[in-house]
Order: C-alpha cells, then sequence, then structure tokens
C-alpha cells in the first residue's frame, strides 16, 4: 500500500536519491531541506513516515524529532534518522529525542527499503 | 521515471553542483576563521559541508572521496567541539584539503572516476593535525566501514529494531504503525519529557495550532521565496521570450500598416508586455557577481602567500547582478586580473614600507550597474605601471614604432599591456606570466561585448575598469543593407557612421599598399567593402569607381578601428540573438542571426571575426611595423600636418603640433580692438590674423561663400591667436622633403602633400608681422622642425 514519506535532509542529491528509492517502492514522497522546512511542510501534510538527516543547518533532526514528538499527531509516526553519524552516544541520544530508528550513511537502497518496509508494513 | 543509470549519473551531476558549492562555502569560511572574523556557526558549517559530501558521495559508491572526506571530518568534528587550536598550518592543509576533494570531483565530472592522484601524504597531516589535538581528546568519528549495518537482530515488541540495543520484533512488519492500539509505547512516554526542547528550536516552534497560512507568513523562509529552477528551463524560457519579441515586433509593423484601431490598440498592449516579459525573464536568469567573487578570497590568499606579499582584499557590491552567461565567461578574465595586481602591482611588504605605505597592500574589487551596463573595477594601491618600461617593451616587440611611442598620451600607453604578445614582467613567475596576457583577457572581454580600460598612476596603483552589458541574448545593433541582405552590426563595436558624397568618396578614399584607406582626420581608416568580403555582389563590389555616397562603419575590433563599407544604414533596433546553426556555426564572419520585423532572417556580423577575415587588422599592424622599418632613418622628419587652403589653389600646411584648437566664427561675431579683428573666444580677446594678407595669395576663397569663418588657433605662452585661412582640408602624418625656396615671406618652403604643391606656413613670421608684440618675450622662434 501506498504510504507517504517525507525525507528531510539539506543535502539536494541525497534527498533525490532517497525519494527515487521511496517512489519506486511505490509511495509518495515529500522533500524538506531542513528541520524548520519540514515542519511547516508537515503542518498542512500528513505522513506516514519521517526520515531524516541529524545534522542540518537552522534545525537539526534531533530537534526536528523532539519537536514532532511534542505534537499529538505526531507521537506515534515513525521517525528514523538517516545519519553518517554512528557513535553510540549519538544513536542514545537520538534514542531519547524519540526517534524510531537509526540508519548509518552510506546506505544501500535496498537497505532503505526493508528499514522502510519493517516500518510501514509491506 | 529514470532506470537507475540515468538516475545514478544525474546523482552525480547534482552532487558535483552541490559539492562544489559547499567547498567554496568551505573555503568562505575557512579565510573568516584565519582572520579571526567566524561566527559562531563557522565550524558548524565548514563541518557540514564535508559531512554532506561525505555522505552522500558514500551513498552513490564513491569511496574515494568518501574515505577522503571521512578524514578531513574527524579534524573538523574535532574543530567544531573547540578541541583544536585554530593555526596557520591547519587552515593551510584544510584549504589544500577541500582542493584535494575539489579535484576528486573534477576528474569525476570529467573523466567519470575520481582519479588516481594519492592524497595520503595529506591525510597523514590532517590526521597528525587531529593526533595533535588528542592530547585534549581521544573522540573521533569511526570510520564508515566500521559503521554499524541498519538494523540489528534482536527484537523487542515495542520496537522495530532499528537501534543497535533494540532488537527487532519478531514480526516486524505486522505493527501498524499509525494505530493507536499498538503504538509503541516508549515514543508516547517521552512525548512530554522533551515537548520543553522545542522552545529552543532556532527558528520558531512548530505552529500547528495556527492557521497554515499565519504561519508560514511569519516564518518566511528561504526555501518559501526561492525554488531551484534547472538552467536549461531558464534557457528555454529566454529563448521563447525572444520568439515572442519577434512575432511582437512583426505585428507591432503590421499594425502600423492597417489602419484598425483595436489592432493598433491591442498591439500596443502587445508591445507593453511582452517588454515587461522579456525584463522579468532576464531577470531570473541574473546572479549576483558574488558567486564568482566567492573564490577570490582564497586566490588572493594564496598568490600573495606564494609571493610573500600582504594583500588585503575588499569587495563592494556583491549584490550587483548579471545574465548567468556573462557570469560565466567573466571569471577566468577577472581571476587574471587579479593573479596580475597582486604578482606585478602590489609590492612586497619591504618595499611598501620604504615608500611610506602600509605592510598590506589593498586590493578592492567593485561592482555596480550604470546606464545598461554592468561595471567593474578592481583597484591596487601597488606600483602602478611604468610607462617609459611599457612603451620599451612594446618598441623592442615592434608593437609600436618610436614615432607612435613619443606622441602616445599616458592613457594610450597603459593601454599597450592589453596588445598580444606584450607582457612586463621582468621574468615570467608562474602566477600571471603563463603564457596568456592581458590581450587575452582583453579579447575574452570584448567577445561579450565589453570593454577594458585601464588607469595607473606610479606608485599609487592601478584601476582597470570593464564594462560589460547586462545580457547577451537581446542586444542593440545597427541594421545595415549590402547587396539586398540586412546584416545586424552589435552597437557594442560601433563608433560613427560616416557618409562620404560621390565627390568625397573619390578624393577621399585612396589605396595604401594596394588597400583602400580613407583619412578620418588624419588616422587612416583601413576599409573593408562588406559586398565584396561576404561575395554578395552589388553595387559597390568594385571597390572602386564610385559614382555613388559611400557609406562607412566605422567600427572597432580588437582595439584598433576600421571602416566597413555598406549599400545602406538602416537603423538601429533591438534585436534576439540566435546561435547559428552547426553548419554555419564555423564561419569566424558571423556571430548569429535575428529576425526582423517583418519576418525575414539578418545575419549578425560578428566584427572581430570579419575583421579577420578581411585581415583588416593585422594588416594595419603589419604596416605600421614595415613603415617603421623603413621609417626609422626619417622617423624625425614624420610629422603630422593640417592642411589648409588660404586662396585660389594654393594649400598649405602647419604642424599640427602648433595648433590648438580649430574653431569655426560666424563673420557676424567680428569686432575690432584697436587695429585688430579680434573675436570673443572662451572668456576672452582672441585676435585674428588673416593669413592671406601676409602669404603672396589671392584673397580668401571662402569670403564669398559661407557667413563661417574658418580659424586655426594656436597658443604660444598662454596667449593666443588665431589664423584665419580659406578652408580645412585634411591632417596628413607625411615625411615631408622640405624645397627650400623661401623667396616669400611667411613660406618656410614647399613640399608635395597628397600629390599637390603644398606651402609650409611660417607662422612665427606670420604673426609676428601682425603683431610684433606677440613675441615680446619669446625665446623661441616657432616655425617647422624641417
Amino acid at each position: 500500500m501506498s504510504k507517504t514519506i517525507i525525507t528531510v535532509d539539506d543535502a539536494a542529491t541525497m534527498r533525490k536519491m532517497i525519494s527515487f528509492t521511496l517512489k519506486g517502492a511505490g509511495h509518495e514522497v515529500l522533500e524538506a531541506a531542513d528541520g524548520v522546512e519540514a515542519l511547516k511542510t508537515l503542518q498542512t501534510r500528513a505522513v506516514d513516515m519521517v526520515i531524516t538527516d541529524v545534522n542540518m543547518p537552522n534545525m537539526d533532526g534531533l530537534t526536528l524529532t523532539r519537536s514532532l514528538r511534542a505534537l499529538p499527531q505526531f507521537a506515534r509516526t515513525p521517525i528514523v534518522l538517516l545519519t553518517t553519524e554512528s557513535a553510540p552516544e549519538k544513536k542514545a541520544e537520538g534514542k531519547a529525542a524519540g526517534a524510531t530508528g537509526w540508519i548509518v550513511k552510506p546506505f544501500q537502497q535496498d537497505q532503505l527499503l526493508a528499514v522502510v518496509a519493517k516500518v510501514l508494513g509491506p | 521515471m529514470p532506470t537507475n543509470e540515468e538516475l545514478q549519473k544525474q546523482l552525480i551531476q547534482d552532487l558535483l553542483v552541490e559539492s562544489n558549492e559547499g567547498l567554496d562555502r568551505f573555503d568562505r569560511e575557512m579565510l573568516a576563521l584565519e582572520k579571526g572574523q567566524a561566527t559562531p556557526d563557522t565550524p558548524n558549517i565548514i563541518f557540514r559541508v564535508i559531512h554532506t559530501i561525505k555522505g552522500t558521495a558514500g551513498c552513490l559508491g564513491l569511496s574515494k572521496i568518501e574515505s577522503v572526506a571521512h578524514v578531513g571530518e574527524n579534524l573538523l568534528s574535532l574543530l567544531r567541539e573547540g578541541k583544536v587550536t585554530v593555526t596557520p598550518p591547519l587552515i593551510s592543509t584544510l584549504l589544500a584539503y577541500a582542493d584535494a576533494l575539489r579535484a576528486m570531483l573534477s576528474s569525476l565530472r570529467d573523466e567519470g572516476n575520481e582519479g588516481s592522484e594519492d592524497y595520503s601524504a595529506l591525510l597523514k597531516q590532517l590526521q597528525d593535525l587531529q593526533a595533535a589535538s588528542s592530547a585534549t581528546s581521544t573522540e573521533t568519528i569511526p570510520a564508515p566501514q566500521a559503521a554499524a549495518p541498519v538494523a540489528a537482530p534482536a527484537a523487542l515488541p515495542q520496537g522495530w529494531g532499528l537501534f543497535d540495543d533494540e532488537p527487532a520484533p519478531a514480526t516486524p512488519a505486522a505493527t501498524p504503525v499509525l494505530s493507536e492500539a499498538v503504538a509503541p509505547a516508549p515514543v508516547i512516554e517521552r512525548a512530554p519529557v522533551v515537548a520543553p526542547v522545542t522552545a529552543h528550536a532556532p527558528t520558531g516552534t512548530p505552529a500547528t495550532s495556527h492557521p497554515p497560512g499565519e504561519g508560514g507568513a511569519r516564518a518566511t523562509s528561504a526555501a518559501d521565496t526561492a525554488i531551484r529552477v534547472n538552467v536549461e528551463q531558464l534557457d528555454k524560457l529566454m529563448n521563447l521570450v525572444g520568439e515572442l519579441v519577434l512575432a511582437r515586433n512583426q505585428i507591432v509593423q503590421h499594425s502600423a500598416l492597417i489602419q484598425d484601431n483595436s489592432l493598433i490598440a491591442a498591439s500596443q498592449r502587445l508591445n507593453i508586455i511582452t517588454t515587461e516579459l522579456q525584463e522579468s525573464v532576464m531577470k531570473t536568469r541574473m546572479q549576483p557577481i558574488g558567486n564568482v567573487w566567492a573564490k577570490f578570497p582564497r586566490i588572493v590568499r594564496d598568490v600573495a602567500g606564494e609571493l610573500g606579499k600582504k594583500v588585503q582584499l575588499v569587495m563592494e557590491g556583491n549584490e550587483t547582478e548579471l545574465d548567468r552567461t556573462i557570469i560565466e565567461a567573466i571569471k577566468d578574465p577577472l581571476t587574471h586580473i587579479i593573479r596580475n595586481a597582486i604578482d606585478h602591482g602590489i609590492e612586497t611588504p619591504e618595499v611598501r614600507r620604504g615608500g611610506g605605505k602600509p605592510d598590506e597592500g589593498l586590493l578592492i574589487l567593485r561592482a555596480f550597474h550604470e546606464g545598461g551596463q554592468v561595471n567593474i573595477e578592481i583597484m591596487d594601491d601597488g606600483r602602478g605601471i611604468n610607462i617609459s618600461r611599457v612603451k620599451e617593451k612594446a618598441l623592442q616587440r615592434a608593437l609600436i614604432t618610436a614615432d607612435q611611442s613619443a606622441r602616445m598620451s599616458d592613457r594610450e600607453a597603459f593601454n599597450l599591456i592589453f596588445l598580444p604578445g606584450f607582457s612586463t614582467a621582468e621574468k615570467v613567475t608562474n602566477l600571471s606570466g603563463r603564457g596568456v596576457g592581458m590581450d587575452v583577457v582583453k579579447t575574452n572581454i570584448e567577445k561579450i561585448g565589453g570593454s577594458v580600460d585601464l588607469l595607473s598612476e606610479a606608485n599609487a596603483g592601478t584601476t582597470i575598469k570593464i564594462k560589460i552589458p547586462l545580457t547577451l541574448a537581446i542586444i542593440p545593433a545597427l541594421i545595415v543593407t549590402s547587396g539586398r541582405e540586412r546584416f545586424a552590426i552589435p552597437q557594442v563595436s560601433l563608433l560613427e557612421l560616416v557618409r562620404l558624397e560621390a565627390e568625397q568618396a573619390r578624393k577621399g578614399i585612396e589605396k595604401l599598399y594596394g588597400a583602400p584607406v580613407y583619412r578620418l582626420r588624419g588616422q587612416l581608416l583601413p576599409l573593408v567593402y562588406l559586398n565584396k568580403e561576404l561575395e554578395l555582389g552589388g553595387a559597390s563590389s568594385t571597390g572602386g569607381a564610385v559614382d555613388e555616397a559611400v557609406n562607412i562603419v566605422v567600427l572597432q575590433a580588437d582595439g584598433r578601428q576600421f571602416g566597413m563599407v555598406v549599400d545602406e544604414i538602416n537603423d538601429t533596433e533591438e534585436i534576439v540573438v540566435k546561435p547559428l546553426g552547426k553548419q554555419l556555426k564555423g564561419l569566424a564572419c558571423f556571430a548569429g542571426a535575428t529576425i526582423m520585423g517583418d519576418g525575414r532572417v539578418a545575419l549578425i556580423l560578428d566584427v572581430v571575426g570579419l575583421a579577420q577575415h578581411a585581415q583588416v587588422i593585422r594588416e594595419v599592424r603589419d604596416r605600421s611595423m614595415t613603415e617603421k622599418h623603413k621609417g626609422d632613418a626619417r622617423a624625425s622628419e614624420r610629422q603630422t600636418l593640417l592642411l589648409f587652403d588660404v586662396g585660389e589653389g594654393a594649400q598649405m600646411a602647419i604642424p599640427l603640433s602648433m595648433v590648438a584648437r580649430l574653431e569655426e566664427f560666424p563673420r557676424s561675431q567680428i569686432e575690432r580692438s584697436g587695429a585688430h579683428e579680434v573675436v570673443q573666444y572662451r572668456g576672452q580677446i582672441l585676435p585674428l590674423v588673416r593669413v592671406s594678407d601676409y602669404v603672396r595669395t589671392v584673397a580668401e576663397t571662402s569670403a564669398s561663400g559661407t557667413d563661417l569663418m574658418q580659424v586655426v588657433v594656436y597658443s604660444e605662452q598662454g596667449r593666443s591667436i588665431g589664423l584665419v585661412v580659406g578652408s580645412i582640408n585634411d591632417i596628413v602624418e607625411e615625411a615631408v622633403t622640405v624645397k627650400r625656396d623661401s623667396a616669400h615671406d611667411g613660406i618656410l618652403g614647399s613640399a608635395v602633400i597628397q600629390n599637390r604643391v603644398t606651402d609650409l606656413l611660417d607662422v612665427a613670421a606670420v604673426i609676428r608681422s601682425a603683431d610684433p608684440s606677440f613675441y615680446s618675450s619669446s625665446r623661441t622662434p616657432v616655425g617647422l622642425a624641417a
């Protein structure tokens, strides 16, 4: 079943890559360049999943995660952090912020799809 | 939807653009850091650039870029945490590191791979710098290879198993994500705890409680007001607008013929809207010049460092906008000028100190709009251009003659450095003496319809002024007809229009070394017959035996002037430049094509190409050189003479150097002062001397003709006198052989000039006899040098 997913990353190339992968799997994809932009988009659009970079200007992924978790309608939306940072304490921080999961860049397309499938169901 | 392979290509394109932009930002922030002008965000920005490159490159399978990026990222991460002290070696190493990434990116662009360059030395340096700071911290970011893969194996019922310590659920797919009943408990529990954190979000809180419009209006971010548009899309838009402009021209022209009021009204509206649309679309293609300048601080730093000089770069008018095609075209010329300014202009600190200047040289870049053009000025406060050395060099290389050198104004002398084959550098440094000189700079700027000028003052500095058009797509042009074809000549290369009536043409157009020339105010103007050049056939194709008026379009190409003879001069018009098809692209004479109001195509002439095709530029140069060789011995005898008639059939000449001005006065202005005729001239009294009264000829001829008096103003020691002559004929540069037979008063001798016997007027003698007091304090007898 087609789901709506937002990808948040300051690197347009990365967004494109993720977007292509997810669209290929039949999902609808929204894009945002940073946390602030994502929050604005999410005011008007409902999504089934958030995939966000951690290190971004204006508002980073962790702050975005916390902000979304503070809103009732996003309390249970899966939020996956997608980042090159893989230090355990960073992950703990992500988890504490309310992230559902953590994907380390670089990733393969099927790895991304596997996570999405795991989170969203078939 | 694109295939995977196409996507990969496209993504790599995006990566290149994004990464290069990022690296420019990296450089900029690095330099700010070095100068102590960093903002608190600077280390973050620097880190993020590399971080992004690493992440994206990794996902695209570019492992070399990824691993190089990774090493720097470690160091930058420490920098961000304030665990590394900023030192000059650190900055230099990191800048070199950015260059290494750039090199790999260019290789990726040009060769399709990351290149075979070995960066281990650089990486070692980075690691050493990192190790040096490890005294304070041992924390590094693990290599991506070491990074844990996506998910971990084990599972807890509430999690998705996406954290290492969080086992995956037994049946992950079964978790209905959006169902409240089975929602992951931890998330809900955590929500109230993290709530206060949102208040710290930098750009405002999530405004979900506000109506979307209200919240959106307040926090308008760049992403809302600006979008990225493909350049091709813009080019296409511009093209379409061009077509629209052409169609508009046709309709406007047509509606003028049909006397229909409603059509005229509609076409006027169309006219206005099209013009506005054209302007708006042109604006979308505009980019601030700051985009080009962004890389200059780095260049200035590197060049100055290499030469042991100190240079402060000041940039003004970063936001000045111009068309993106022009931005591209000026990038290299500007870089070259800047290198030159630092290399040749600004002195070493020791020299500057000696000259009472601050150690640090000043280099100012300024850009601003003026009169529909963009002005760019590059100013330094260096040693200035040494005129005598420039002239010497130009003489040595036979670019000018000794005579030209002697008569040349300072301004002309400065502009010698733009001549091909000129280089003043005592020794060719690897920075600015790369075999391409300022001539290339000038050519490149002229190619886009710009101009370069140079001013310099010894020990005070040099200023280079560049003027370029805002856009290349729609340009003003002069429309001419030749051989029943119309051609457009870009207005920028146009100097003036000269029309010679049949009689004048017969007399005025001469042959010099077999080539037609016209003397325009004493300057030899080589002529090119457009009909002949393009083999069109038609009236003036013979180039001689003209029995009708001749239209000369005086053009400038490559810093030299020439006249182009055309059948008819039509009008000036805004034309839309269309590129030529690939079959015609190789023709140097044409710059493009345009569609005229009547729907017919007109070719746009490439003035430089045409001049080269007609060999008119090279000829002039060759000619001046042959004249130099021939004329060396006689050089001292060559002089510029003013030719005039005094009475019937007698041509006279005086050296142009004795002429202050040529004036025309109506006879009614003549007043008397004592025994003398005078006129009021620039608030002074100018005594008049009728030359015909003092030489043997009969009365001046023009007395019968016009009411205007031709006066040659002669000045000596602050005093002026007006010599009234019959008519001014010409100015020539000749090596005159004077036959001395001065049996007559007021005549120094005679010579044959332009096939006419010409008397050389003894100005001093004439004036002395007219006004003995004029030379009262005179020590220098005035006369012909001959």
